[in-house]
């Protein structure tokens, strides 16, 4: 058991190396090797952040959602545990996206925030989700708790194909994909030297997710064993 | 403000706000070990 442990730890630490080094990559080709777009000038290499921000927070909704759909059922608190970490990890990406959104959108559209379709439901995934954590620990009884915030965690994430789908059903402001497109292939649409950077960011982002992901797990399980010995020590 | 200006404030933002969550959730972890540590060893002794 301690071995096992051990291996985590050492797995977790070469996790997070890796992390770092493609942070650094990332960092280098989004800021140094790629050049600035024709039109957008260097406010463009604000995308090689908002775009791997997005998918991560995807990801990390759809973990949510096969954690709760797990939790509800076999009831097993491992799986809540998982599903409560990657919605705290997906808020954070999800909040990051918008400002990185914002930031870009003055230089590039002139505004700040706009209610297209697009933004207003990703403010509203972000709404949901800030929920589903509000909602863990309004409610005081902890299965109560766990089973209001699965069924949550589940409706929220059907808020992700309506905000892929957005631009596509409604006239908005915001660009229809670039990358996840149908028709087109990733190196159809943009040059090589743009899409390495992006490459590179969202290798970086998904590696950077998943040690901050095993680290939240981690502390999640400990936190579970240390309420349960309080209990055992108490009940004595 | 410049392109770049722009640039530095997005990425200034997301690599702060990600290494504050880190900086907080490893502090999250020390003190839950630490706890649990206690709990163990006062759990040893009782038996």
């Amino acid at each position: 058991m301690a071995q096992a442990a051990q291996n985590k730890t050492r797995g977790r630490k070469l996790l997070g190396a890796s992390a770092l080094l493609s942070v650094l990559a990332g960092l280098y080709f989004g800021l140094i090797e790629a050049p600035p777009d024709a039109y957008q000038g260097n406010a463009q290499r604000i995308m090689y952040l908002h775009i791997p921000s997005i998918l991560t927070a995807y990801l990390s909704f759809f973990i949510v959602f096969i954690g709760s759909c797990l939790f509800l059922w076999k009831r097993e608190k491992r799986d809540d545990i998982l599903a409560s970490s990657a919605a705290e990890i997906g808020v954070l990406f999800t909040a990051l996206t918008i400002l990185e959104g914002s930031i870009w959108g003055k230089p590039t559209w002139g505004v700040w925030w706009t209610w297209d379709a697009r933004l207003t439901l990703t403010a509203i995934l972000l709404l949901i989700f800030i929920g589903y954590l509000m909602l863990r620990s309004l409610i005081e009884d902890e299965t109560r708790a766990a089973v209001c915030s699965a069924v949550l965690g589940i409706i929220g994430f059907l808020d992700i194909p309506l905000i892929h789908m957005s631009v596509y059903w409604w006239r908005t402001l915001h660009q229809p994909p670039s990358i996840l497109r149908p028709d087109k292939m990733p190196w159809e649409n943009i040059h090589p030297s743009m899409l390495i950077a992006l490459a590179v960011n969202f290798a970086a982002f998904i590696l950077l997710y998943f040690y901050l992901l095993s680290l939240r797990f981690h502390v999640g399980e400990m936190e579970e064993e240390a309420k349960t010995r309080k209990l055992y020590r108490g009940s004595l | 403000m410049s392109g770049w200006g722009f640039v530095f404030l997005a990425y200034g933002i997301v690599w702060l706000a990600l290494l504050l969550y880190l900086f907080f959730l490893k502090r999250r972890a020390r003190r839950v070990e630490k706890e649990l540590a206690a709990l163990r060893s006062s759990a040893v002794k009782k038996n």
